[in-house]
């Protein structure tokens, strides 16, 4: 078992031994006056068997998505799976539960032993793990209502240069960091907050968000899944995965023929070419370089994990123990002259300032380190970034990125051995 | 300006200079999704809302002096309790304090007579017509004499009971449970003969809601029990046997309505046939005939000497802890037993 597949493993299993069936635990009053129960805007819990319909959906459809993008290669296939998908996830179930936004979920359940993680969740968060190690990112090409969006709404795609691309990435990265950091502090699941398309789902959101949404999509028109490439904290978790895939689609199903047709078929910048060698010259700077960026390590393995550090009191305000008790101390200095609704809440609980005060102490402690050990990590990934760039990676063919293809089967039709080989297919199909 | 733009997007050749077109609106659209991330309170971080949703109750606290018909008679007699769930008083007016693991007697003058001491915490008590107690331990009934010697004791009703109201009649004892939202009917060998208030659409019951731990009952001179069913504000009658008659009562937080989550708390019989009832959240002990017409109040939050903040108990959790209870003796003199602070307020008509 390889070192990924071991992790996986164990993943797995601390996130399902502290699993649960969500069940509701207080029936809710049965009022019957002329007060209007709002309806609320997040989508009401499921039954068991709709859980279990839910997951063996999204089962089918990663399997589905890997055989169209794997073996049928069929475009076609691929993005009719991709719009149900968007039907059923997106515009039915309201974008939830969604594996992206169960980061959040498997993040408080690996930090704190009381939170049990519905099953659900737990399946939502590793089936397209799973399926990625094995067939690569089906569930980005296939299965995501996200990817989904994007990728039909993409009309004038703009290549966004490579040397952006990298820099780029680390937004999502920095997404999933801190998605983590406030998740197993128990501070908010941010994922699912912000989700870039929720408030299309579910035609609700406050005006914010709908800006955030709209932007989204017209950024989505002009740039490739700007959500999946540069923001994704999943998708982030995929592309790793995705390097040590047993399969991957490939351009060609034959051998490549080098005629460059392909080149500017994928919109997401997951194509590589082949590459020239480096003049001698080239190879003597770039190893000064690399040895530069070498000894830049650790400088800024320090000096990002001085600014998370830095960060950390602003941060922990996110949690809503660490706000109330600011705002309490407020009102004890005397500087309010009207206590808000918090702290008149606050009052009928019966517990102490002294307390609260002590929670929130414990709190910000928290993310004084998490957010050090935050910054620290995008400071080593910023350092691998560069080092990987001035590294010379030698290809000879045109090749679908391990890490970036989304399986979304853009690239097929421009190369002439697939056309030819699905000609020779139709030829030998019986009645042909 | 137009000049300016013009310039910009429009090539010599007068088509749309499409990629400087596409790098506006890009911008346009990340700047726009970058300020609506920052203008974003999703922690809600901004404060509390706007006075449009403040709920205020004050003005309903201050009843109107022409509404009160009562008036308080003497001092509250301090039981020194710690923990107190019950009031009742027997025909020679004595008065019966259940709290703590205690039953405490005063005579019709109010001088403490004696304590009975008891198994467990009490949760409701009855005075029966021979002056035997009957008494709610938590989750099952005991009888004592009135010198406190125990005759019997009865099986709990159900796993898991809460007994909060006990009344009687010559051949039954009604118990209140508000765990499992039934009044259990036993007959006087301590048998359960039925069980009333559970849901059936068959025989138009609609069930007792009871989101907090309230829920009392009272023996009528009809022969109809009334029963409380305080998640729905009103009082029911039934007939022994399970079948509603009718009830009264209305939701609403002015002095004739009941308000909140779960109201009114408790209930006693008047001589006259009518009702006294106690709320919590917004505290008011009123006054209803025997159709559940809105007659007075007794006393509000002011004749109550209430100082906790007044408030609708939005849900139960608000207002869990601690209703009055009230009792009316021969005379229609009524008593409040205030839970917080364990004494007994006496009020007499004006």
């Amino acid at each position: 078992m390889s070192g990924l597949r071991r992790l996986l493993f164990v993943l797995l299993w601390m996130t399902v031994s502290a699993s649960a069936v969500s069940v509701q635990r207080f029936p809710p009053p049965e009022f019957e006056n002329e007060y209007i129960i709002p309806t609320p805007v997040t989508p009401p819990p499921r039954s068991m068997t709709m859980e279990i319909v839910d997951t063996a959906v999204l089962a089918a459809a990663l399997a589905l998505g890997s055989w169209l993008a794997l073996k049928k290669r069929s475009r076609k296939g691929i993005v009719l799976l991709s719009a149900a998908c968007l039907a059923y996830f997106g515009f039915w179930r309201k974008g939830c539960i969604c594996p992206i936004g169960a980061i959040g979920n498997v993040s408080l359940a690996l930090f704190d032993a009381d939170y049990a993680i519905p099953w659900t969740v737990t399946a939502f968060f590793f089936l397209p793990m799973i399926f990625t190690l094995f067939f690569g990112r089906s569930f980005c090409g296939s299965a995501c209502p996200l990817g989904a969006v994007q990728d039909l709404v993409l009309l004038r795609p703009v290549r966004i240069p490579e040397w952006m691309e990298a820099p780029l990435r680390l937004l999502a990265w920095l997404y999933l960091s801190l998605a983590v950091l406030f998740a197993a502090t128990a501070s908010a699941f941010v994922i699912c907050r912000y989700d870039p398309f929720v408030a299309f789902f579910r035609f609700s959101a406050n005006p914010a968000l709908w800006v955030m949404s709209f932007a989204m999509l017209v950024i989505s028109i002009l740039v490739g899944r700007p959500y999946c490439r540069f923001l994704c904290p999943y998708g982030v978790i995929l592309r790793q995965i995705g390097r040590f895939s047993k399969f991957r689609v490939t351009i060609t199903p034959d051998e490549c023929i080098r005629c460059r047709l392909c080149e500017n078929s994928c919109p997401f910048g997951a194509i590589d070419r082949p590459t020239v060698e480096w003049p001698r010259t080239e190879y003597a700077r770039g190893r000064r370089r690399l040895l530069l960026f070498f000894g830049l390590l650790p400088v800024l393995i320090a000096g990002a994990a001085a600014l998370g550090y830095a960060a950390g009191p602003k941060l922990a305000m996110t949690h809503p123990d660490v706000r109330l008790a600011k705002l309490v101390a407020l009102e004890q200095s005397q500087a309010m002259k009207e206590p808000p609704d918090e702290i008149k809440a606050f009052r009928t609980t019966g517990q102490t300032a002294e307390a609260l005060y002590r929670e929130a102490d414990r709190k910000q402690r928290q993310f004084a380190v998490g957010s050090t050990l935050v910054g620290g990590w995008m400071g080593l990934l910023a350092g691998v970034t560069l080092i990987q760039n001035s590294i010379f990676w030698r290809r000879s063919d045109y090749e679908a990125r391990r890490s970036g293809c989304v399986a979304c089967g853009r690239c097929f039709n421009a190369c002439p051995p697939h056309r030819q080989w699905l000609k020779n297919k139709q030829d030998k199909t019986p009645g042909k | 300006m137009r000049r300016i733009w013009g310039v910009l997007l429009i090539k010599q050749t007068g088509k749309i200079h499409s990629a400087i077109l596409t790098g506006l609106v890009l911008a346009v659209a990340v700047l726009a999704g970058v300020c609506a991330f920052f203008l974003f309170d999703a922690p809600g971080s901004n404060g509390s809302l706007g006075p449009e949703y403040s709920y205020d109750i004050e003005h309903y606290a201050k009843i109107d002096s022409a509404l009160i018909l009562y008036r308080q008679v003497g001092d509250p007699i301090r039981t020194g309790l710690t923990k107190t769930h019950a009031v009742t008083v027997d025909g020679q007016r004595q008065l019966y304090i259940a709290g703590d693991r205690t039953i405490v007697v005063y005579t019709a003058q109010g001088r403490r007579q004696k304590d009975i001491p008891l198994e467990g915490e009490p949760t409701c008590l009855h005075v029966d017509s021979d002056g035997a107690l009957i008494v709610g331990l938590t989750d099952h009934i005991v009888f004592l004499e009135n010198t406190g010697v125990v005759r019997n004791q009865w099986e709990p009703p159900a796993a898991g009971a809460l007994l909060t109201s006990i009344a009687a009649d010559k051949e039954d004892v009604f118990a209140a449970d508000a765990v499992n939202k039934v009044v259990w009917r036993y007959n006087r060998k301590g048998e359960i003969l039925n069980r009333l208030g559970q849901k059936d659409p068959d025989r138009n019951i609609p069930g007792i809601v009871i989101p907090s731990p309230y829920f009392d009952i009272a023996a009528y001179p009809d022969g109809l029990l009334r029963v409380v069913n305080p998640g729905r504000h009103w009082i029911e009658a039934c007939t022994p046997d399970g079948h509603r008659e009718w009830h009264w009562g209305i939701s609403g937080i002015a002095v004739e309505g009941f308000s909140g989550c779960c109201n009114p708390v408790s209930l006693a019989v008047l001589p006259d046939g009518g009702f006294v009832t106690a709320e919590k959240g917004l505290v008011r002990v009123k006054v209803y005939d025997a159709e559940g017409e809105f007659v007075g109040v007794v006393a509000g939050p002011e004749q109550l000497g209430w100082i906790e903040p007044l408030r609708v108990c939005k849900t139960p959790e608000e207002c869990k802890a601690k209703g009055f209870d009230v009792a009316a003796d021969a005379d229609g003199r009524i008593y409040i037993l205030n839970t917080f602070n364990s004494t007994v307020m006496i009020f007499e008509k004006k």
